[in-house]
C-alpha cells in the first residue's frame, strides 16, 4: 500500500465533509467537556457529601455514641455518596462503546426518548448527535468526578483548619482557599480529560454521527484509497489535540505563580 | 461579662477516641484570663495540642464547656440577650480567637499581603484598602513590609512563621493562640519569631501558647500548665512548675527538658 499525491487529491474532493466532520468533532467534545464537568461536580459532591439519614442510630440509650456494631453501621449508611460511587465504578469499568450503544439503543429508543429528525447547528443530525454527547458526557463524568474529588482532598487539612481560624465560614474556605489550590492541582489531568475526549469522541462514528470518523469513511469509499485519508484524519485529530494540550499547560504555567521562588 | 477576668473558662473538658480507650483529654478545668500568657508544656501525646485546638473547636469535644466571653461555644444553640435562641455561629467566635500552627498554613496560592486581607476584607467586610493599610502596618512590625508582594515560598520559616502572626492579628482577636510555633523552625530562626510573640505579650495580648521552649515559658509566661495523658497535672506560676514542681510527671519531665 503506497501514498501517492493523487491519492491526497482524490481525498481533498471530500474537504467539504472533512470540515463538517471536524466542526462536529469539535461540537460533540465542546458539549461532552460542558455536560461531564458539571455531571462530575454533582458527582464529587455527591462523594463527599455527609448525609447519614439514619445517624441517630449512632446514640445509644444513655446518648452516647456507639463506636461499632450493627447500629453504628447503619448509622454511617450515606445513600447520596453510594449512588455516586456505584455510578463512578459502573461507567468506568464497562466499555465506551457499551455505553454507547446502551445509550443510543436503549435509552434512545423511539419507544422511550423519540428525538424528531432534525438538523442542529447547520448540519447535524440531533436524533445521532444527542444520544453520542450524553454517552461521551456520561462516561467522561466519572472519570472526572474523581479528579475533582482528589484534587479537593489533596490540598491539606491545616489550610482547611488556617481558613476556618480566621472565621471564615465553610463556604468561602472551599471557594478562596480550597477550589483555587485543588483546581492546581488537577488542571493537568483534567486536560488530558478534555484530550481523551477529543479522540474517544471518534467511537461515536459507530451510531451514525457524522464525526470525521464518517468523513474518512465516505472518503474511502469513494476514492477507492485507504491510507491518505486515514493519514488526514489522524493529522487533523493532531491539530485539534495538540493546541488543547498547550493552551491547558500554558493556564498550568500561569497557576504555578506560587510554586516559584 | 467583664464581672470576672475570665476569657476563656474550660470546665471538664473531655476528648475521647476509640469509645473511650483513647483519653487526648481527660477532664481539664482552666480559666484563662485577660492578659494571660498561658504556657501549656508537657511531653508529645499529652494532649496540649489537643487542648489547644478545642479552644475554638478545631477539634469537638466529646463533652465539657468552653465559655469564651459568656458563651459557651460547645452547645450548638445559645439563647440571645432577648432570650431567643439561635444556632451558635462558630465562625463568629473563631474570628476573635486568632491562631498559629505548627506549620505555618499560609495560602501558598495568595501573596503575603493577599494572605492578611483576606479574612479582614471577606469576614468583616473591611475596605480593601483599609485591610491593606492594616496588613502593611503589621508587617512592617514584625520587619517584612517588603515582602508585602511575595509568595510564601519565597520566604524562609521564621518570616513564614511571622506573617502567620500578623495575619491572625489583622483580625484583631481577643485571644492568641500558638500551636507549637518554633517547632518546625530550624534552631536559628527560633528567635526571631519568640520575639515577636514576647512583644505581644508586652502589649498585653492574652495567649495561650503550646511549646517545648522553656526559656520562653519561664521568661513571658504568665502561668504555666502541665499536661500528662490528657490530663491537667499541675498549674501555677513559672518560678513554682520550674523551682519547685510538685507532682513527680512533672519533675519527671523538667528533669529531662532542662
Amino acid at each position: 500500500m503506497n501514498v501517492s499525491k493523487a491519492g491526497f487529491e482524490a481525498v481533498f474532493q471530500y474537504s467539504g465533509m472533512f470540515k463538517e466532520g471536524m466542526l462536529c468533532t469539535i461540537y460533540l467534545s465542546f458539549f461532552t467537556v460542558i455536560l461531564g464537568f458539571v455531571l462530575a461536580l454533582v458527582l464529587a459532591v455527591m462523594r463527599m457529601s455527609d448525609i447519614r439519614p439514619l445517624r441517630f442510630l449512632a446514640l445509644d440509650h444513655q446518648g452516647r455514641l456507639r463506636e461499632q456494631g450493627f447500629l453504628f453501621a447503619l448509622s454511617r449508611i450515606n445513600p447520596v455518596s453510594f449512588i455516586a460511587t456505584v455510578y463512578v465504578e459502573i461507567f468506568r469499568a464497562t466499555p465506551l462503546l457499551v455505553q454507547l450503544f446502551i445509550v443510543y439503543q436503549v435509552l434512545f429508543h423511539k419507544d422511550v426518548i423519540n428525538l424528531p429528525a432534525v438538523t442542529v447547528l447547520g448540519f447535524v443530525k440531533l436524533n445521532r448527535f444527542l444520544p453520542g454527547v450524553v454517552a461521551l458526557a456520561l462516561n467522561s463524568g466519572a472519570y472526572v468526578s474523581e479528579i475533582i474529588r482528589a484534587g479537593i482532598q489533596s490540598v491539606e487539612g491545616g489550610q482547611t483548619e488556617a481558613a476556618r481560624s480566621l472565621g471564615l465560614t465553610q463556604g468561602q474556605n472551599m471557594r478562596y482557599i480550597v477550589l483555587p489550590q485543588a483546581i492546581k492541582n488537577i488542571l493537568p489531568a483534567i486536560g488530558n480529560e478534555f484530550v481523551t475526549i477529543i479522540k474517544e469522541s471518534a467511537v461515536t462514528f459507530t451510531i451514525g454521527v457524522a464525526d470525521l470518523m464518517a468523513a474518512v469513511k465516505a472518503a474511502q469509499a469513494g476514492s477507492f484509497r485507504i491510507l491518505e485519508p486515514l493519514l488526514v484524519v489522524a493529522a487533523l485529530y493532531f491539530c485539534l489535540t495538540f493546541p488543547t494540550s498547550k493552551i491547558i499547560a500554558h493556564f498550568e504555567r500561569r497557576m504555578r505563580r506560587g510554586d516559584k521562588r | 461579662m467583664a464581672t470576672s477576668g475570665s476569657l476563656i473558662r474550660v470546665t471538664g473538658l473531655k476528648k475521647y477516641y476509640n469509645k473511650g480507650a483513647i483519653k487526648a483529654l481527660d477532664d481539664v478545668t482552666v480559666d484563662i484570663n485577660r492578659g494571660d500568657v498561658m504556657v501549656v508544656i508537657g511531653p508529645s501525646g499529652s494532649g496540649k495540642s489537643t487542648f489547644l485546638r478545642s479552644l475554638n473547636l478545631l477539634e469537638a469535644p466529646t463533652d465539657g464547656s468552653i465559655v469564651f466571653d459568656g458563651v459557651d461555644i460547645t452547645k450548638s444553640h445559645v439563647k440571645t440577650a432577648e432570650g431567643k435562641t439561635v444556632r451558635l455561629n462558630i465562625d463568629e467566635h473563631r474570628q476573635k480567637m486568632g491562631m498559629v500552627f505548627q506549620h505555618f498554613n499560609l495560602f501558598p496560592h495568595k501573596t503575603i499581603l493577599e494572605n492578611m486581607t483576606l479574612a479582614p476584607i471577606k469576614v468583616r467586610h473591611m475596605s480593601q484598602a483599609q485591610a491593606e493599610e492594616k496588613a502593611l502596618t503589621l508587617l512592617e512590625r514584625v520587619g517584612l513590609k517588603d515582602r508585602a508582594g511575595a509568595y510564601p515560598i519565597q520566604l524562609s520559616g521564621g518570616q513564614k512563621q511571622r506573617v502567620a502572626i500578623v495575619r491572625a492579628l489583622a483580625m484583631e482577636p481577643e485571644v492568641m493562640l500558638f500551636d507549637e510555633p518554633t517547632s518546625a523552625l530550624d534552631p536559628e530562626m527560633v528567635g526571631e519569631v519568640l520575639d515577636v510573640m514576647k512583644g505581644l505579650a508586652r502589649e498585653g495580648m492574652t495567649m495561650v501558647v503550646v511549646t517545648h521552649e522553656m526559656g520562653f515559658a519561664r521568661e513571658v509566661g504568665s502561668r504555666v500548665l502541665f499536661m500528662a495523658d490528657g490530663k491537667l497535672l499541675e498549674q501555677g506560676s513559672p518560678e513554682n512548675i520550674f523551682s519547685n514542681p510538685q507532682h513527680p510527671r512533672l519533675q519527671d519531665f523538667l528533669s529531662k527538658v532542662l
